[in-house]
């Protein structure tokens, strides 16, 4: 990838209290990649995506989306820059059906100013539309009208993601977003990552399964107590290698920023 | 690199629509969602069997039913907001009271419409603290509207030393309460408006889709950038706006206000809400549910009267009767 | 209307969409907090209904006043006893005047006629009166289709009438919740024709001989002169006494307090209240009374407005006192009040209504209805004087049964 880097965060550090769960940490992601982000529990993996999607506000460090620099002070700021998070829990609504989750907060109205006013729903196009999204992401559900209640749990986290890039989202955040699937619908779930990088979407990934890593992911940054103690291409690592640097072994980064 | 499973089944073809209906059955709660409406066939066939002879099933009688079950039904769309959004307001009986001596004060004065608006402002500005309180101070809706209840009843009893205060204006009974379309009452018309807007406000406006959201998962409604607490406010605005609106219903069909209209009815309505599908704790309304709630309630009230029950009885079967009913929905509930 | 009520919606819709302006809703908060807060300052009056075991009528339109026909008479030097008038000033005439001929009797019982009890709530005295009127009804052989309670709520009313009106009652009775809603509320009925009889109170309007038979009530005035008898006869007519009165709006507890004061002065010159004190809630009953006590060493006796609550609270404060030499009285039959009587305690006697006859008389009334007899305007059942000798008649004559259980027991032993 050529192209500059679909966002760059430089020196990131944030400490809470006495504790250091950042230290000078820097990444990048870039179009059409995936970057793992790896590190053992506590490593201060959540508290990175929480500085970059805009719910915590870093002490240090500069973020650069496409190429402009922003203090990200809001979720909601986050998803105006294109930077979409999946946290680990699912944040899909229950009783509402399946398009109605993907425009949640976005709704199509109709009926003109007052419609759009009084947010009288065009639930027809947001179906349509929905049925064009998922297509694209290549995501199956029995049907568009069921309450996403009654899907399964790969089904659910799969509105998740599609949500998350329905939107033209550049940058998408998924934390763990396989943890709490079986086999299967974790592949689905695999097979949709793949499918947002071939469309070029920015993908970082945090998880614990290293299969998963070398399954989808282009390379992979991990963290050691606070700081990136590696960064590596994934083509050319083995499940030893990235272990070995998740538990502090071994090393390739001095910790410095890039 | 792995590209195999699911694409070979994009999301191309959609079901036919009776496929999706019955998709949509099976999933979307099954039978829960009918509970309530199976209930009220269930009651009015008994009573039509017991009470065939007893002019029950007289239009006159049926009519009377609907008429009855108006102010119930109207503080029943209200409360489901209240419910859907995660919070309950306990308040709305004494806005009903409120609104109907603000009515009675006005409507005198100032004429027909201005007392309508006020009375239902009124109620809203009640509704409006209430959620203010509510969400600003972080105390839960069912103390705060709690305070709130004794606060408005306390008013209402000051207001004119606990006497009625007679409301003389054709325009007002006939618009509310005595008039109506031939046989049909006002009281019945305006039940049939407010459930219409509020199923269309739950199903086709963004409001009511956020509301269900917030009450649903209140985090996640967050995180998708909905702003709960005015969405909170909202439903309790909502909701007293409604009671005050049963309030103006009640002030119509007896030409007064009066400080004790509405005092024994938070529970019935809560009873009708509950049975017509709406989960107590959030996520979860029904508008044409709750409407029918209230028509069940007001059968059994007509019913049970014309059985010639002793008033004792009445109240012993009554009871009865809501337990099952709402048993039976919150049953399917578990099980869905 | 329609506008009105979408614009609520709307109005919450669009507070909604629009989330630019979060903080826009802060500033009514504050106005609305503080046009609400004075409001938790200002007294709870207390309610009709939050006095128990009271007979339930709420105010007439017009509240009789004892001295209303004649005005003069109260400079002059000796005034009468109170005595109890119809809403418009209508004299009273005793209940043992409404009575059926046996050709009348005859006539109603061959009419296969129905009625219908519409009433306001469901309490002891209701009971008794229900049973007064189902006895009567029976005899005259008219069946009861239909009985309702309002739990005091005026539109429930409107609504048992309607729903009564489905079964086509030849006669209704009732008592009126709200004089000026039951104009209303009672109207369906009046078209019909159904033979209306009130207990207490008539709707707003509405006048004897057109829209209704007659009104019955209890002699509530009667009441107040029956408890100053029990008292200032127990006393010999010497003492000082405390009086503490219902502190609220309420027609029937406020007429009977003051004809209990008014006999008082009149009758009983000797007797003098020393201590006079308003009761909103009936469970301060016990403290009202034990602060009379301290300030006041040397008092005789005792005037509690009802029994339920009050009398029980003035019985523990003299008991805690261990006054047992003070002489109570109060209103209306209740268990712990009688056993304290029949064991000789404090209490001196219990001024009671014949509750069984109000209903009695009132079934009576709308057969005179039906024959188109005329009815005296206002028609009233006595009040009972009632002493340790008397009250398993007093239990059968305002309550329709018999005394309870331990009232019985103590009687016996």
């Amino acid at each position: 990838m050529s192209a500059a880097p679909a966002l760059v965060a430089s020196g990131i550090s944030k400490s809470f209290r006495a504790v250091q769960a950042l230290d000078d940490v820097s990444i990048e992601l870039h179009h059409g990649r995936v970057t793992a982000l790896l590190g053992d529990n506590g490593a201060g993996k959540s508290t990175l995506v929480k500085c970059i999607s805009g719910l915590y506000q870093p002490d240090a460090g500069r973020i650069f989306v496409q190429g402009v620099e922003h203090r990200i002070n809001s979720s909601r700021h986050a998803r105006e820059l294109g930077i979409e998070t999946v946290h680990q829990t699912l944040s899909v609504i229950d009783p509402l059906d399946v398009a109605e989750n993907l425009f949640l907060n976005r709704e199509h109205t109709r009926g003109g100013w007052l419609g759009a006013r009084i947010g009288l729903l065009d639930k027809g196009r947001m179906r349509r539309e929905c049925a064009a999204t998922l297509a694209r992401l290549q995501i199956r559900i029995p049907s568009l009208r069921r309450t996403v209640g009654s899907l399964s749990g790969g089904q659910r986290q799969a509105v998740a993601i599609g949500r998350a890039v329905a939107w033209g989202q550049q940058i998408v955040l998924l934390d763990e977003p396989a943890a709490a699937l079986g086999v299967e619908q974790t592949q689905r779930v695999l097979d949709l990552i793949v499918n947002l990088r071939d469309q070029g979407v920015a993908v970082l990934l945090i998880t614990h399964n290293m299969d998963r890593v070398l399954a989808v992911c282009d390379q992979a940054v991990v963290l050691y107590q606070g700081r990136k103690c590696a960064e590596v291409d994934v083509a050319g690592a083995t499940k030893d290698d990235l272990v070995s640097y998740i538990t502090g072994a071994r090393s390739t980064d001095s910790g410095a920023g890039i | 690199m792995i590209r195999k499973s699911i694409s070979e089944k994009a999301s191309a073809g959609l079901p036919s629509p009776v496929e999706a209906l019955i998709d949509r059955y099976r999933h979307n709660g099954g039978l829960r969602q009918y509970v309530v409406y199976l209930a009220f066939v269930l009651i009015l066939a008994t009573f039509s069997v017991i009470l065939h002879d007893d002019g029950f099933l007289s239009s006159s009688n049926l009519l009377n039913i609907g008429r009855q079950a108006a102010p119930i039904a109207v503080m029943a769309v209200g409360m489901a907001f209240a419910l859907a959004a995660g919070e309950i307001d306990l308040s709305v009986g004494s806005v009903v009271a409120l609104s109907s001596l603000v009515a009675a004060e006005i409507v005198g004065n100032h004429g027909f419409l201005v007392g309508t608006l006020a009375a239902l402002g009124a109620s809203a500005l009640v509704g409006l603290v209430n959620g203010l309180i509510t969400v600003k101070v972080r105390i839960p809706s069912f103390l705060v509207t709690l305070g709130m209840l004794g606060i408005i009843s306390g008013i209402a009893r000051n207001w004119n030393d606990l006497q009625s205060l007679p409301i003389r204006n054709d325009r007002f009974s006939g618009m509310f309460g005595a008039g109506g379309l031939g046989p049909v009452s006002s009281l019945l018309i305006w039940t049939i408006v407010v459930g219409a807007l509020g199923h269309i406000a739950l199903h086709h406006l963004r409001w009511g889709r956020h509301v269900l959201s917030t009450g649903a998962d209140r985090d996640a409604a967050n995180a998708v950038g909905i702003n709960t607490a005015r969405v909170k406010i909202s439903a309790l605005v909502v909701s007293a706006a409604a009671a005050g609106f049963a309030g103006i219903l009640l002030a119509g069909r007896l030409s007064i206000g009066r400080h004790d209209l509405g005092e024994d009815y938070l529970l019935t309505v809560i009873a009708a809400v509950v049975i017509g599908g709406t989960n107590l704790f959030g996520g979860r309304a029904s508008i044409v549910g709750a409407v029918t709630g209230a028509l069940i309630m007001s059968m059994l009230n007509n019913g049970l009267i014309l059985m010639g029950l002793e008033v004792a009885d009445q109240l012993i079967a009554r009871g009865v009767i809501i337990i099952l009913a709402v048993a039976l929905s919150m049953r399917e509930a578990k099980e869905s | 209307m329609l506008g009105a009520l979408l614009a609520v919606f709307v109005l919450a819709a669009a507070a909604c969409g629009n989330d630019d302006d979060d903080n826009s809703s802060d500033t009514p908060a504050t106005a609305a907090s503080a046009t609400a807060a004075p409001a938790t300052a200002a007294p709870a009056t207390a309610a009709p209904t939050a006095a128990p075991e009271l007979p339930d009528e709420p105010a007439p339109a017009s509240e009789p006043e004892p001295t209303e026909p004649e005005p003069a008479e109260e400079e002059a030097p000796t005034r009468e006893a109170p005595v109890t008038q119809g809403p418009n000033g209508e004299p009273a005439s005793p209940s043992s005047e409404i009575a059926l001929t046996a050709s009348e009797l005859a006539q109603i019982q061959g009419g296969d006629y129905s009625a219908a009890l519409l009433w306001h709530s469901a309490a002891a005295f209701t009971d008794a009166v229900s049973q007064g009127a189902r006895d009567a009804f029976e005899e005259m052989g008219i069946e009861v289709v239909v009985e309702t309670e309002a739990g005091f709520d005026p539109a429930q009313q409107a609504n048992d009438v309607e729903t009564a009106m489905a079964l086509n009652p030849d006669i209704i009775l009732s008592l009126a919740i709200d004089p000026v809603s039951a104009a209303e509320g009672f109207r369906p009925a009046v078209d019909a024709g159904v033979q209306l009889v009130f207990l207490s109170t008539t709707p707003e309007g509405y006048s004897q001989g057109e829209e209704f038979v007659g009104v019955v009530t209890d002699d509530l005035a009667a009441m107040g002169v029956a408890a100053a008898n029990l008292l200032g006869n127990a006393l010999g007519g010497e003492g000082e006494i405390g009086y503490i009165f219902h502190d609220a709006q309420f027609y029937v507890t406020n007429q009977r307090d003051q004809a209990f004061k008014d006999w008082i002065e009149i009758n009983f010159p000797g007797i003098s209240i020393v201590a006079e004190q308003g009761l909103a809630d009936p469970a301060a009953a016990e403290d009202i009374a034990s602060a009379m006590l301290t300030r006041n060493p040397g008092l005789d006796g005792i005037y509690a407005p009802w029994a339920a609550g009050p009398a029980d609270g003035v019985l523990a404060a003299l008991r805690a006192a261990g006054a047992d030499d003070v002489a109570v009285v109060t209103m209306d039959l209740d268990t712990n009040v009688s056993l304290d009587l029949v064991e000789g305690g404090n209490m001196v006697g219990i001024a009671a209504d014949e509750a069984y006859e109000i209903g009695r008389t009132m079934a009576t009334e709308g057969a005179y209805g039906l024959l188109g007899k005329e009815t005296p305007p206002f028609v009233v059942v006595p009040a009972i004087e009632v002493t340790a000798d008397n009250i398993v008649e007093a239990y059968r004559l305002s309550l329709a049964a018999d005394p309870p259980q331990e009232v019985l027991d103590a009687l016996g032993g």
